[in-house]
């Protein structure tokens, strides 16, 4: 029962960090920042329990509101010039991020002990949950509670004008110009919002864990953020749910036997992935099938009753 | 700390000779990139493969050291060519996202075969001229650094060469510009995109072993260092723009070393990569990026 709470808690936490890359996907924007925003998340929600003890709630959105600040300050910049720059200015966020916490040391006494980041050796307890009564089974729903609300939120995105919008630059960023779409305000929208996203990831599994270090947060698990809602597809929210379930609880747990080749076969799923399916396993003539096929079986019934 | 007029100019020498290695990546980016307008992130990865190959081929075969630097360049070109065709080739042209993911996964699938392959310790490299050091005046030059620079020159020259007084590189140029325009004025657009894949790889092939030569062990560590390094060498350079990157690599070198100076080798890379971030924000094409995409 643990081992499968386990399971669920990685792969909410690893969701949020999709979601985050699927936001700014949409605008057909590439990042490889969310790492860096999932650290600064972590971090800074531990530091608030931690040090100044705050209340998790409070932490966590204070977490993802540094992370959504941080991202406006980067996309303004990046997202200025050419789609392919932000790869290369958000590799460089990412790994400036991760070096300032491999150099973080903030030491302090509380209660007695002395708590807080310490460079090299990470963030060790960040005990919230424990020491105020939470156990593992709330911990997983008050994760999947933020899933489904960020998840219904993005859903919902899509069923107004501003969700258009994002797709509209997505699709042909000339186009949505002509329109009167203020690129440059779009896509720094959705990279603060995927921030925010992040952050609040990176604070929950902060506390989850118990313990952060600067190799948590390598450019590895930005190229799992963004390959999740590009392998599952950017017609819906779903497909990025789906694929971090493949990939979290097939390839990384399901195949536990296979060591080592497990990074290698996510490297091969992704190369494979793009070269069949450049719009990802659940593209929207697959999302149009479905939804026939739905709409068939329901008139089906309606026919029998 | 301490450090006077000597030490600076001593780590400004030294970044400058390093940064050849930097210039040659950054170079290689900007080939690929100037010919698709796309950015192949598994490059840096493929030059550390072939020098890994290189070195491994030593072994094998029993080969005297000298060999790796010629197997390991043409091993670096093997993979640029298998890279092009599994992330490049058959991508549809409009798709920007899918070939940049494609070499993000491939990027990941050579560094854990590396990592697979040896363990992921690192193993010594051939060093060239260990025991050469020049003093000029005050100052030190290691002389194996020295031999990277000039190496770095000829391989340089001969880029251009290629690039821009043989049949092979007026195709190349003519398919970066228009590859429609080239495919109707009978270019084989394919099969240019082909060479210049070979060609930068074998490129990157030789700075993956004079970095591994210069640095004395060939690690799974260098590759995303190496590669972050000349994606900014490429932007600070002007994408595509070919003086660009070999200034920037110049450039980016000398910061290096002088931030090593500064603020310890810690906190180096941080204010390498905000570096670009000045750049960025203060000239986002680069050095010479406006000037050579009229060309």
């Amino acid at each position: 029962m643990t081992y499968l709470l386990g399971i669920l808690q990685t792969i909410g936490v690893h969701t949020l960090l999709g979601l985050s890359a699927y936001l700014l996907l949409l605008t057909g924007q590439l990042s490889l920042a969310q790492v860096g925003f999932f650290a600064i998340g972590a971090y800074v929600s531990g530091i608030l329990t931690v040090i100044f003890s705050w209340n998790i709630f409070a932490a966590l959105a204070l977490g993802s509101l540094m992370a959504g600040f941080f991202a406006f300050l980067v996309g303004f910049p990046a997202l200025r010039v050419k789609g392919l720059m932000l790869v290369v200015a958000t590799i460089s966020f990412s790994e400036i991020v991760r070096l300032f916490f491999f150099n973080l040391s903030w030491r302090v006494n509380v209660n007695g002990v002395e708590v807080g980041p310490d460079s090299t050796q990470g963030f060790r307890e960040i005990r919230y949950f424990a020491a105020n009564g939470w156990e593992q089974i709330h911990i997983v729903g008050l994760i999947w509670f933020v899933v489904m609300v960020v998840m219904l939120a993005l859903w919902w995105l899509d069923q107004v004008r501003a969700g258009a919008v994002l797709r509209a630059v997505g699709t042909d960023e000339l186009a949505a110009q002509s329109s009167g779409i203020n690129l440059t305000m779009v896509k720094v929208a959705a990279m603060t919002g995927g921030g925010v996203i992040a952050g609040i990831g990176g604070g929950l599994f902060a506390h989850s864990t118990t313990y952060v270090d600067h190799h948590t947060f390598v450019i590895l698990l930005a190229t799992f953020a963004v390959s999740y809602p590009i392998i599952g597809g950017l017609r819906s929210v779903i497909g990025t749910l789906l694929a971090v379930i493949f990939i979290q609880g097939f390839i990384i747990e399901g195949l536990r036997f296979m060591g080592d080749y497990r990074n290698l076969i996510f490297g091969l799923l992704i190369i494979l992935v793009m070269n069949m399916r450049p719009q990802g396993l659940l593209d929207g003539h697959l999302v149009a099938d479905i939804r026939k096929l739905l709409s068939k079986l329901t008139k089906g019934g309606k026919a029998d009753a | 700390m301490n450090f006077d007029h000597i030490d600076i100019i001593q780590s400004l020498i030294d970044g400058v000779l390093f940064g050849s290695i930097y210039a040659l990546i950054g170079l290689g980016f900007t080939l690929i990139f100037g010919a698709m307008h796309k950015l192949n992130l598994a490059y840096a990865a493929s030059s550390i493969a072939g020098a890994y190959s290189g070195l491994m081929s030593l072994t094998i075969f029993g080969l005297p050291p000298l060999m790796a630097f010629i197997i390991g360049p043409i091993m670096s070109g093997v993979i640029g060519l298998i890279l092009y065709f599994v992330c490049f080739r058959f991508m549809p042209r409009g798709n920007h996202l899918a070939p940049l993911m494609a070499s993000i996964g491939a990027l990941f699938f050579i560094d854990e075969l590396i990592i697979h392959e040896t363990s992921g310790s690192p193993m010594s490299f051939p060093a060239i001229l260990p025991d050469a050091y020049f003093f000029l005046g005050e100052f030190g030059i290691r002389g194996d650094l020295l031999l990277v620079m000039g190496f770095s020159f000829i391989l340089m020259a001969i880029v251009m060469l290629l690039l821009y007084r043989t049949k092979l590189g007026l195709g190349t140029r003519a398919t970066s510009q228009q590859p429609v325009a080239a495919l109707l004025c009978g270019i084989p657009i394919h099969r240019t995109n082909s060479a210049t894949f070979i060609l930068a790889g074998v490129l990157g092939g030789f700075a993956g072993c004079l970095l591994a030569a210069s640095v004395g062990v060939l690690s799974p560590l260098l590759t995303l260092p190496l590669t972050v390094k000349g994606l900014i060498v490429t932007v600070i350079g002007g994408l595509g723009s070919i003086r660009g990157a070999i200034v920037a690599g110049f450039a980016v070198g000398a910061a290096e070393s002088i931030f090593l100076l500064v603020r310890g080798v810690n906190e180096r890379d941080i204010y390498v990569f905000l570096l670009l971030f000045l750049f960025l924000v203060l000239r986002p094409n680069g050095l010479f990026g406006t000037t050579i995409n009229r060309d």
